[in-house]
């Protein structure tokens, strides 16, 4: 059921066409299958919690927001038209709650204002170039890296999830919804009120910190 | 001619497809000749596939009972709504 996108941009919106396992799904998503729907719980629970987590300040209301998501997605099977993929419409169910109710307790994360402070300065620290602008170090390619590790091994994408945890809190949301969960670029400005520059900032320092991380565990 | 310092901080700008035309020019040349850039910007790729794969702990057995039997209490004729 998960899409598979090539490259680094993502699908253009309007012109999804659900594929033969995402529309066997939701057709037995609509018939009550429970099997179906435990999949699904499995499968996208961790990531509507750690979604929550970005908008939310703390894990209880980000539970309350994911358990919500659950609800409107149960009762709204049956009208949604297939338009998107699954996993993009219960996402967009999950930033629309979560929004909504961080306004409502006034515990709304001002993503414009960490924006500022998350973007100051360079992203990277001065050591890693020399004075003429070329880098300090050499990097050497992900050769250990072999697609069977890229899909498969636990312990590494473990701890890529663990760096993600780390990273502040709007590149946190930005990276999550960009790279991980493949929203485009306006959508995210929307959802969280922040510029396409804003935007962009954040994503980079983001990857630069997540690459990082990976280029430490890549070479154990 | 950009320096690596600027090809790595404008990366992410490049790989959106946000770069303005002159510095995307910029950028390109700079990675024709430069292998250290060009392999950190593959890295920078290959993350974002990582990231898309990152493992999530897995919900609590408690939470998917709860959750299938709303499930199945909705599914029934004659639930709410
Ligand atoms: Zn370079």
């Amino acid at each position: 059921m998960r899409r598979n996108r090539g490259g680094i941009g993502v699908a253009p919106q309007g012109s999804y066409q659900a594929g033969a396992e995402e529309a066997a799904t939701l057709a037995r998503l609509r018939a009550g299958d429970q099997a179906a729907f435990r999949t699904l719980v499995r499968e996208r629970h961790g990531r509507l919690l750690r979604l929550a987590g970005a908008f939310c300040r703390n894990r209880a209301s980000a539970e309350e927001v994911v358990q919500e998501t659950w609800l409107a997605v149960i009762t709204g099977l049956h009208g949604f038209s297939g338009e998107a993929p699954l996993a993009a419409w219960i996402n967009g169910i999950l930033v629309n709650k979560a929004k909504t109710r961080a306004v409502r307790d006034g515990r709304m994360v001002n993503f414009s204002d960490l924006a500022r402070d998350e973007g100051e300065g360079d992203a990277f620290e001065p050591e890693r170039f020399l004075p003429d602008g070329h880098w300090a170090e050499q990097h050497r390619p992900w050769d250990a890296l072999t697609p069977e590790r890229e899909a498969g091994d636990r312990q590494l994408l473990a701890g890529v999830g663990e760096a993600l945890e780390k990273l502040p809190p709007a590149q946190r949301a930005v990276v999550l919804l960009r790279d991980v969960e493949g929203l485009e670029s306006p959508a995210i400005c929307k959802a969280l009120g922040i510029s396409e520059a804003n935007l962009r900032v954040l994503l980079h320092r983001a990857r630069v910190k997540l690459r990082d991380a990976a280029d430490r565990m890549v070479r154990g | 001619m950009l320096t690596c310092h600027q090809v790595a901080e404008g990366a992410t700008e490049y790989m959106e497809g946000a770069a303005p035309p002159m510095r995307r020019l910029g950028v390109w040349a700079h990675l024709r000749v430069c292998r250290n850039c060009r392999e950190y910007l593959r890295q920078l790729s290959r993350t974002i596939g990582l990231a898309r794969r990152a493992l999530v702990p897995p919900p609590a057995p408690e939470v998917e009972d709860g959750l299938a039997a709303i499930f199945a209490a909705q599914g029934r004729p004659g639930a709410a709504e």
